[in-house]
């Protein structure tokens, strides 16, 4: 199964030692800032912005994306880490063509404003089921939402443009006693007065000192109207991007916007580079005719004193049964499920454990969380037929988990570093994902939207951004270059996952590095990779939240119907400590549910996932060989290679397999030295320090079971914590640092640390900086033991269906597509190979999915499905699946009329061979 | 009898070099590219390219992998088809009527013929003699109908030119079930069902019944995706209809003159007689002439050509008299002027309108059409413009010219700008300025050697380069517009920034004059 794709780059500021301290008080605080989450508009992110900010000497930044709130929690950050303080804000774009900027004052205005938000992309004005990514605001409905909240006009480029608005006019009434809708239509002079009767927070008119010949004029001309109409010119500098280098990323983002050649786009670029950061003298002297304006930004930007740290997070409150408080249901429910669990006794290490444990959740109150998983895990199972599901990730490691039957590793048979599920220190959320089956994953969503209601439950987003060959292809097609440049050029780019598109690629397609055009190309390029492009639906995380949700995060459509999300990704709610439950989707679930059943109905078997037998030889045997195809996380070409020099026998085998073959252990040159102590032709010795700095067998209890060679990602974490001396602070610093790939300095610098302390005390040069490879590698692929095991589970239970019923998991397996690594017709060929008969498509025998049909004795032959003839809708095969109750076809013609099946699709079914039944 | 020019492109970009040359050529692989919206693809290519890998139909970029050091040349498809069309005509010397049947083939029926050359095979064997003399490659066949001639070129075996004509009395099915189903000139998916069917050749068609194909194959429109309409023509039990190639000929006067002219009036004379001519001509087929030929034949055999090409479609020979005599006043005539013959090579529909009623409700203006084509034919193609605007922000290439009668494209743009000089002038002019640095408005400037006190100033506008297309040391321009002590204003801007890298201290000049 593929891995899902990395989390979109998070560009990390470094912070300059010279700035320990926070900024003094600026004279002024830029809020017309659009970072590149106003989408193909602002082309710098937050940290770029943040650090400009900060060297500037400004000690606040604003931050005001068009019509989202998709960025602030990424500024919030970078400002924090910088001491800025950060302004939360929002460009507010209507309908009749008016912008503003909207600064709530505090938590109940930024509600408002995220309620304002969530409405205009939830809903057309008509009331309709709005497309995504589109938001339709008008007027009226900000007048409804602009409680607390102040706002900022921006004139138009054109001051004669004008506009239309509707007339809030309550005095006069038709005769029939409805409210007259008149309309106001003129320019801003005669539409002013009318903006400031509806919206109250308007207290201010923008005026930028941009270079554009009447700028004194213009500014002048705007100070007396909003002193006409009891307002205040604010200065701002509608910033777009962070220097004026970045101006060229930005009109190309502008013509890609608009599907043009830069060289086409003429107007719609600006004319020059002045839409910068600007430091607070720079624009005091641009604005030395009006100091009003630089002090009223000042007086904005204090008035507002929400910051996203308010947002403490309200998770869903339940009654339990007796009255009981949730930590006292959850300790009931796990000293009850761990009976179940170890009906011979439970041995004294467990019960350690879970003591220890149920302690910790309790003292960080995370007792509600668990219990929502609970519930949800139940419900799935309570359905009939139930859904399979399991939990993964650093919930395996949990012994509560495996009690409450959330996940299947028995913390008895395996080691389980709790500490990697949640830590005291860390100050993070812990994260439960589930898996379930992929066809019924639906339901279980379903289930929540219906128990939490829409306003409180809502799907994660995540930020599609521009990966190299998106980028080389947009880039390239805007800067003029022919098609099939840009395809060559993203050719050389490995994968999609590929992150950068450097010289060497260049090379490689044979073209001159030294065209200064293409070499421009290539450097917008690279400024261009992880810029986002726009948001689209999480996976599945899920958050939950006791208010209404809209008042924390606006909520957006998705492209499906019935979905919503919220603009948030989910490092931005890890970063605001908001809880979340990841209901994703494994299509083998689905299988073995479906493979289950089959033996169920035509071997008089019944099995669960539980219940398949364990440590089976055969099964092992045939792992040993390489012949896993289909089998779950062992059927890619590597791992095939891999399993006959592994030789699995045991379970825990299984558990080394899934995790061997990843970048981490590949990329630290861990897996010949595993391979080589396993056959026997090298020694286990553990690595161990000098004498006088630890004891020998330091070590030995992480690296004991894998033969003193890491595999996994908390050994190699523990080798840091135990061997280099990390304290937790570091180490947490070093995982932080792994998963993210731009921060190469601090990579380095981790780097040296752990391997002079490894060695200074005592250990091998060599081993300390495989050691750190394997770090490296592990990135965001590395498996941690727990989650192996989890997937091992599987592992079995998948190769036991394939040894002893073949048949059956090869129908499951095909009526379980797409999914997997192969193709229908390899997965035909590698049954037949096993001995199964496997008949084709009829339209005399055949359903929709592929059936058993028994044969003799307990053999089964397995019959492909219609749902395999290409281009034949399911509908059809349904008309013909019932036509054929009243009896078999004889004849083409009979298909004809009796099912009512349009010659296309007869066709269809003749090119596939289905009519050999009626020969 | 279908001819089918093989390698038509390679050939005819072949015969366009020096004898000498092609030799060469066909020693080193080429290939004739065409643009299509994913980039160059190869649409012809020569026998050595075909032996490096090279196909027609790939992307330039992965033949070039294949062979690195294949040549190109642009392909020439609206060339390769009028050359079709003449070639169509040329190959009327053998039969009454032919067609074409593109993109590389003619059809020339033969009927009743043959006797004339001596027997269809010798009158193949012309054929190609004549074809290879010209240097191009043709397979030929002669079969009564002309899909059986297209199969039996296309696909029939050339070993012996027996194979290359199929006599009426033989049975066509019989002669042709060999040859594969492609022979029968039908659509790419329509022969992939056949092939999905098991159907190769023509004659498996033949034995499996018409009942089936029918029901199979049930589109009656066009006949490239039904095989059994295209195996009947084949074999003649329902008509082919095609479409006859007829030659044009464009209008055309002339005047043998008795004594040779050696006079300019007496030119002038026989041009304008000429020209009316011409239009009498032209209304008879409803036609106005485009581009007018006009050829004068001297006593010693030399030849005088002039070109003349309108506006719009034009019959008035008053009108062509006048431009033609222009065109005149550098014409030696030697020792005189035997004949004179004017053509249209161009002309285009002109329908016959009827002048108003009364005589004297007719105008005497011109025409647009016939202003500029006076204009053009006094002053040359190069000197008549028009200036459109173009959306671009640096002031002097806000406009471009173009062609007087080129369509201007509606543009909705707002003013990008604020305001802009009456008079921009060319090349912007240094000046000297005083101001306050680094960006003061201007004080003093000097300019022609006059020194101008500025009153007023209005500005910056800043106007940074079009990075896309200038060196990335490009300075930006800030504009002002000043007002000197005697009213007048100008437009001035400076280059650069005092202190921005990218030079020494920014230049002042002067480009343009409002007011």
């Amino acid at each position: 199964m593929p891995d899902r794709p990395p989390a979109s780059p998070r560009f990390r500021v470094t912070p300059d030692p010279e700035h320990a301290l926070p900024p003094t008080r600026a004279s002024f605080i830029e809020l017309g800032v659009a970072s590149c989450f106003s989408f193909l508009r602002g082309a710098s992110d937050a940290a770029d912005l943040a650090t400009t900010a900060r060297a500037l000497g400004y000690d606040a930044i604003g931050i005001a994306d068009a019509n989202s709130m998709a960025g602030v929690v990424r500024m919030h950050i970078a400002a924090k880490e910088l001491k800025l303080r950060p302004v939360i804000g929002c460009r507010i774009e209507t309908v009749e063509g008016l912008v503003f900027l909207a600064y709530p004052r505090d938590r109940a205005a930024y509600g408002q404003l995220c309620q304002l938000v969530s409405a205009g992309r939830m809903t057309t004005p008509d009331g309709a089921w709005q497309d995504k990514g589109m938001c339709q605001i008008t007027l009226s409905m900000l007048a409804g939402h602009a409680e607390g909240v102040q706002l900022i006009l921006l004139p138009p480029d054109d001051l004669a443009r004008r506009f239309t608005i509707g007339e809030q006019t309550g005095k006069v009434v038709r005769l029939d006693g409805a409210a007259l809708d008149a309309e106001v239509c003129g320019r801003l002079e005669t539409i002013l007065p009318q903006l400031t009767a509806q919206l109250p927070g308007l207290r201010h008119v923008a005026a930028s000192y941009l270079y554009r010949g009447d700028d004194v004029t213009r500014i002048e001309r705007l100070d007396a109207l909003a002193r006409a109409n009891g307002l205040s010119i604010l200065a701002t500098n509608d910033v777009h991007y962070h220097a004026p280098e970045r101006r060229p990323l930005q009109d190309v983002m502008t013509a890609i916007r608009h599907k043009l050649p830069v060289v086409r786009a003429g107007h719609l670029l600006h004319a020059n580079a002045e839409r910068h950061l600007k430091d607070p003298a720079e624009m005091e002297r641009l604005f030395a005719r009006w100091p009003h304006a630089i002090k009223a930004a000042r007086e904005v930007a204090d008035a507002c004193r929400f910051s996203l740290d308010e947002l403490r997070y309200e998770y869903p409150q339940e009654r339990y049964p007796g009255g009981m408080t949730s930590q006292q249901w959850l300790e009931k429910l796990t000293w009850d499920g761990a009976k179940t669990r170890y009906p011979n006794g439970l041995p004294e290490s467990v019960e350690e454990t879970l003591e220890r444990e149920l302690a910790l959740i309790g003292k960080l109150e995370l007792a509600r969380y668990f219990l929502t998983i609970k519930d949800i895990v139940d419900f799935a199972r309570a359905q009939n037929p139930p859904i399979l599901c399991q939990g993964r990730g650093s919930a395996a490691n949990s012994a509560v988990c495996y009690c409450l039957e959330i996940t299947s590793v028995d913390p008895a048979r395996h080691q389980l570093l709790f500490d990697r599920f949640i830590s005291e220190e860390r100050k993070e959320p812990p994260d439960i994902d589930v898996d379930f089956e992929h066809e019924r994953r639906e339901e279980v969503i379903q289930y929540i939207y219906r128990k939490y209601g829409r306003h409180r439950a809502g799907l994660c987003a995540t930020v599609i951004h521009y990966r190299p060959r998106m980028a080389i292809r947009e880039v390239g097609k805007a800067m003029g270059l022919s098609e099939d440049v840009t395809s060559a050029l993203a050719r050389t780019v490995w994968g999609s996952w590929g992150k950068e598109i450097g010289e060497r690629h260049v090379a490689e397609t044979g073209m001159n590095l030294n065209d200064p055009h293409l070499r421009r190309v290539l450097r917008l390029t690279e400024q261009m990779i992880g810029m986002p492009r726009h948001l689209s639906q999480h996976v599945g995380g899920f958050i939950l939240t006791e208010g209404a949700l809209t008042q924390t995060v606006p909520i957006g459509n998705g492209a499906m119907p019935d979905r919503s999300f919220i603009e948030w990704d989910k490092d931005d709610i890890d970063a605001l400590g908001i809880l979340k439950i990841d209901i994703l989707a494994l299509g083998m679930l689905t299988c073995i549910r479906k493979a289950l059943d089959l033996i169920e109905n035509h071997h008089e078997r019944h099995l669960a996932l539980a219940t398949v037998p364990r440590e089976d030889r055969a099964v092992y045997a045939m792992l040993c060989k390489g012949d896993s195809l289909g089998v779950f996380q062992v059927e890619s070409r590597a791992q095939m290679n891999m399993l006959p020099r592994l030789r699995p026998r045991e379970f825990y085998d299984l558990v080394i397999q899934v995790a061997i073959v990843r970048p981490g252990p590949i990329q630290g040159d861990m897996v010949h030295p595993y391979l080589k102590r396993r056959r026997g032709a090298e020694p286990v010795s553990i690595p161990a320090p000098a004498p006088e700095h630890g004891p020998p067998d330091e070590l030995s209890s992480i690296l004991a079971r894998t033969l003193g060679v890491p595999i996994f990602q908390e050994q190699a974490m523990k080798i840091a914590l135990d061997a280099a001396r990390f304290s937790s602070a570091e180490a947490n610093r070093l995982r932080k640092a792994m998963a993210t790939f731009r921060s190469r300095g601090k990579v380095d610098e981790l780097e040296e640390m752990m391997v002079e302390r490894m060695v200074a005390r005592g250990y091998d040069r060599d081993f300390a900086q495989r050691c750190f490879n394997q770090i490296r590698g592990f990135g965001e692929y590395g498996f941690p033991e727990s989650h192996a095991a989890s997937f091992a589970h599987l592992v079995y239970v998948s190769s036991w269906l394939k040894c002893h019923f073949p048949a059956a998991f090869a129908c499951a397996l095909l009526n379980s597509q797409p999914m997997g690594f192969y193709a229908p017709a390899q997965i035909v060929r590698d049954a037949r190979e096993h001995g199964v008969e496997v008949r084709p498509a009829d339209v005399n025998h055949s359903l929709w999915d592929c059936t058993l049909e028994p044969v003799s004795g307990g053999v089964v032959a397995l019959r492909l499905g219609l749902r395999q003839v290409d281009g034949l809708p399911e509908h059809v095969a349904a008309r013909l699946v019932a036509a054929r109750e009243s009896g078999s076809f004889d004849s083409v013609g009979a298909l004809q009329d009796r099912a009512g099946l349009s010659p296309a699709h007869l066709e269809r079914l003749a090119s596939a061979d289905c009519f050999t039944s009626l020969a | 009898m279908t001819l089918w020019l093989a390698n038509l492109a390679i050939d005819r970009w072949r015969g366009r070099l020096a004898p000498n040359e092609r030799h060469g050529a066909d020693a080193t692989p080429l290939a004739l590219i065409g643009e299509t919206a994913h980039g160059p693809r190869i649409e012809a290519v020569n026998a050595a390219g075909l032996g490096a890998g090279a196909e027609a139909g790939m992307m330039l970029a992965d033949a070039r992998a294949l062979c690195p050091q294949i040549a190109t040349a642009p392909a020439d498809p609206a060339g390769d088809l009028a050359f079709l069309e003449t070639f169509a005509l040329w190959a009327q010397r053998w039969g009454p009527w032919s067609a074409l049947d593109p993109p590389d083939g003619v059809l020339v029926d033969v009927t009743g013929v043959a006797h004339l050359f001596g027997g269809e095979a010798t009158l193949l064997a012309e054929a190609r003699r004549l074809l290879a003399g010209r240097g191009l490659a043709v397979r030929a066949a002669i079969a009564p109908t002309a899909g059986a001639a297209w199969a039996l070129a296309h696909f029939g075996t050339c070993s012996g030119r027996e194979q290359a004509i199929l006599p009426a009395d033989e049975d066509a099915a019989m002669r042709l079930a060999d040859l594969p189903v492609a022979a029968l000139r039908l659509d790419g998916d329509v022969l992939l069902v056949l092939r999905r069917l098991g159907l190769r050749r023509i004659g498996d068609l033949t034995r499996i019944g018409r009942d089936a194909l029918q029901r199979r194959f049930r589109s009656r429109h066009s006949p490239a995706a039904n095989p059994l309409v295209r195996l009947d023509q084949l074999l003649g039990r329902v008509p082919e209809p095609l479409l006859p190639v007829m030659a044009v000929e464009a209008p055309l006067v002339l005047r043998r003159l008795l004594e040779p002219l050696r006079h300019r009036g007496l030119l002038d004379r026989v041009v304008t007689e000429l020209a009316s001519d011409m239009a009498r001509e032209l209304e008879g087929r409803g036609q106005g002439a485009r581009r007018l030929e006009l050829g004068l034949w001297r006593v010693d055999g030399d030849v005088l050509l002039r070109r003349l090409e309108l506006a719009a479609a034009t019959r008035d020979p008053a009108h062509m008299t006048r431009l033609l005599a222009e065109k005149l006043g550098d014409v030696e005539a030697g020792f005189g002027i035997e004949l004179v013959r004017l053509r249209a090579s161009w002309t285009q529909p002109l329908p016959l309108t009827q002048s108003g009623f009364e005589a004297t409700g007719e105008d005497h203006g011109t025409s647009l059409a016939a202003c500029m084509d006076r204009l053009i034919v006094r002053l040359g193609e190069q000197a008549v413009r028009r200036p459109l605007p173009h959306a671009s922000h640096l002031p002097e290439r806000a406009q471009r010219w173009h062609p007087p009668f080129e369509a201007a494209c509606a543009v909705q743009d707002e003013l990008a700008f604020h305001a802009r000089p009456l008079k921009l002038l060319d090349r912007a002019e240094p000046i000297t300025v005083l101001y306050a640095t680094p960006d003061g408005l201007p004080r003093r400037f000097r300019w022609r050697g006059q020194l101008h006190e500025v009153v007023r100033a209005e500005g910056p506008e800043r106007i940074a380069p079009e990075w896309w297309r200038e060196r990335s040391t490009a300075r930006l321009r800030d504009y002002y517009r000043v007002e000197d002590e005697a009213g007048r204003r100008y437009w001035l801007y400076r280059l650069g920034l005092a202190g921005d890298g990218r030079g020494g201290m920014p230049q002042w000049f002067l480009h343009g004059l409002c007011a």
